[in-house]
């Protein structure tokens, strides 16, 4: 008999950065060019098989926060495992990304983290380094260039994720 | 509703129950759904099951139960309903309760003003990167003025070099024309003195740059003339190209001989020709290098003449030789010049050349006396000359000597 798990998830990030339509691509495989900033936090849940059993994700797709102490802690209760979103034209929302990744760690632990760089279509204005990319893999962080509208990289991050709590 | 009348109390629970679209879920401590009521079919909650896991059918209390507090709370949660939900958690004994109370309102009324914020960050953001591209592009077109300005410098450096180059070839090619100037003025004058002395001679006196020696001055000279016997009578009878056509076989003869044995050519005069040697430059025996010549042209024109025989023209040749002193130099007027001697031994010579028959040389005694044992001469009855108070002595040149 298959197992059915059933994960939380939590999308983190600064706000616009795709995080709304990182899930929407993943559930729906859908792809909107309107912008629509999410208010306090959208629930969302996907079904993924994987090699021995079966997953439902939760997707929390939280408010996106360039401000972390803004970050409501009470949504991430009973997550087990988090996106970090970051948008790869804005450097500074990986920063942002990484600042949110430790105030989580701060309150819950270690979690299992994905950091998805996204909006890889818009290569022409990529403003961070693969220098840099290469410097966070060391630091062991499960990197992925993404992109929200063509789907690039999308369901393999989800995947990696899915796989990495459901162990 | 402590406070408040019982029927404000009891308006005001209707008012939030069905305002706030209250629904509540009951869950045992074994996350078992236990109750549920309210307006859950405003959250997509209609169907649930009493006695199964509620975390199956109300999946986003995945986490979230059992509740670490007493009461506890999670604000605006959007269901996949689509409407926004805060959840409240209520623990009691073993039972937990799930309160949700719509707050779909408060969230379409704060989306607009996040939205805006967010967008004029966007909008900064994006004028920053702007200005940053703006600022690298200025940078970039700055390089490329300077690049640009150091290249119009180098090409003004490169126009000044070409600039000093042309001045230069300026300067060469005026120096050069004041070359060719000098040269063609030496040709002229080189020209005129061709007219008077053999080539050799001519060059000579160029190269020297001493022109004092066409001053008028006195020199010791020995005189030739020659001239064609019978050859005004032909002139009178031929056709003047004929004319022409032999004047210019017998210039062509003699001429180089004159100027082999480096003699100055006075002047030609139809068949008349005066040589003079010893001037303008000195010559060791100016009357054995006349008489020499004399023989070289009477054998020249001998040759000629057979071959005029064969024409029927009856021409002879004689020649008279004279030394003495005479008076040389320019004499003419500007634009007109010759370089010419005028004395007595000129006239002698003159004369001599008229009194000799053809295939004569008609010397003076002192011209037989100074060509000596070189040359055999006979003399002959003294002649009495046109001219001439006395009869002169003078003698025939038979041949030159053979020297052992």
């Amino acid at each position: 008999m298959t197992v059915t798990l059933q994960k939380k998830i939590c999308m983190l990030g600064g706000f616009s950065v795709g995080k709304t339509s990182l899930v929407k691509r993943f559930v729906a495989s859908v792809f909107s060019e309107t912008y629509l900033t999410t208010v306090g936090v959208k629930i969302d849940k996907k079904t993924v098989q994987l090699s021995d059993r079966i997953v439902n994700l939760i997707l929390w797709d939280l408010a996106g926060e360039d401000d972390i102490s803004s970050l409501r802690m009470s949504y991430l209760r009973g997550a087990a495992g988090c996106v970090l979103v970051a948008d790869g034209t804005r450097p500074s929302t990986l920063e942002v990304a990484l600042s949110l990744c430790r105030r989580v760690e701060a309150d819950f632990g270690p979690l299992p983290f994905v950091l998805l760089l996204n909006k890889n279509d818009l290569r022409e204005d990529w403003a961070i380094r693969d220098d840099e990319i290469e410097g966070l893999r060391r630091d062991g962080w499960w990197v992925r260039s993404t992109s929200a509208r063509t789907g690039e990289g999308v369901e393999d991050a989800f995947g990696a994720l899915a796989e990495r709590i459901s162990r | 509703m402590e406070g408040l009348p019982a029927t404000v109390a009891e308006r005001l629970q209707a008012l939030i129950f069905s305002e706030r679209a209250v629904a509540y879920l009951q869950v045992d401590s074994g996350l078992t759904l236990v109750d549920a009521g309210g307006h859950l079919e405003a959250y997509g909650l209609a169907d649930l099951r009493s006695g199964e896991p509620v975390t199956e059918q109300a999946f986003f209390l995945e986490g979230l139960l059992p509740p670490v507090e007493t009461t506890d709370f999670v604000p605006s949660v959007e269901l996949a309903s689509g409407r926004a939900a805060d959840l409240h958690f209520i623990s009691q004994d073993d039972t937990y309760w799930v309160v949700l109370l719509d707050v779909s309102a408060e969230r379409d009324a704060a989306r607009p003003m996040q939205q805006k914020a967010y967008d004029m960050t966007l909008a900064q953001e994006r004028e920053a990167l702007l200005n940053r591209r703006l600022e690298a592009a200025n940078a970039a077109l700055l390089a490329t003025q300077r690049e640009l300005e150091a290249s119009h410098d180098a090409l003004a450096r490169a126009h000044d070099q070409v600039q000093a180059q042309a001045a230069e070839l300026a300067a060469w090619n005026k120096t050069l024309e004041e070359r060719v100037a000098a040269q063609l003025a030496e040709l002229e004058r080189m020209g005129r003195l061709k007219r008077f002395f053999a080539p050799t001679l001519a060059e000579l006196i160029v190269s020297s740059g001493n022109e004092r020696i066409l001053e008028s001055h006195r020199r010791d000279i020995a005189v030739l003339f020659c001239d064609l016997r019978g050859f005004t009578a032909f002139a009178e009878s031929a056709e003047p190209e004929e004319v022409m056509t032999l004047l210019h076989e017998y210039h062509a003869a003699l001429v180089p001989l004159i100027q082999a044995f480096e003699g100055t050519l006075d002047r030609f005069v139809g068949d008349g020709l005066m040589v003079y040697f010893n001037d303008p430059l000195p010559c060791p025996n100016p009357a054995e290098r006349a008489v020499t010549l004399a023989v070289a042209m009477r054998d020249a024109v001998a040759a000629l003449a057979q071959k005029w025989r064969r024409h029927d023209y009856q021409l002879g040749f004689g020649i008279g030789i004279a030394q003495g002193f005479a008076t040389l130099g320019q004499i003419g007027f500007e634009g007109r010049f010759d370089y010419s001697a005028i004395g007595t031994v000129i006239n002698t010579a003159a004369r001599l050349c008229e009194a000799a028959k053809d295939g004569q040389i008609l010397v003076t005694s002192r011209v037989a006396a100074a060509v000596g044992e070189a040359v055999d001469v006979r003399e002959i009855e003294p002649l009495t000359l046109k001219g001439l108070r006395r009869p002169l002595a003078a003698s025939n040149v038979e041949a030159l000597k053979v020297v052992q």
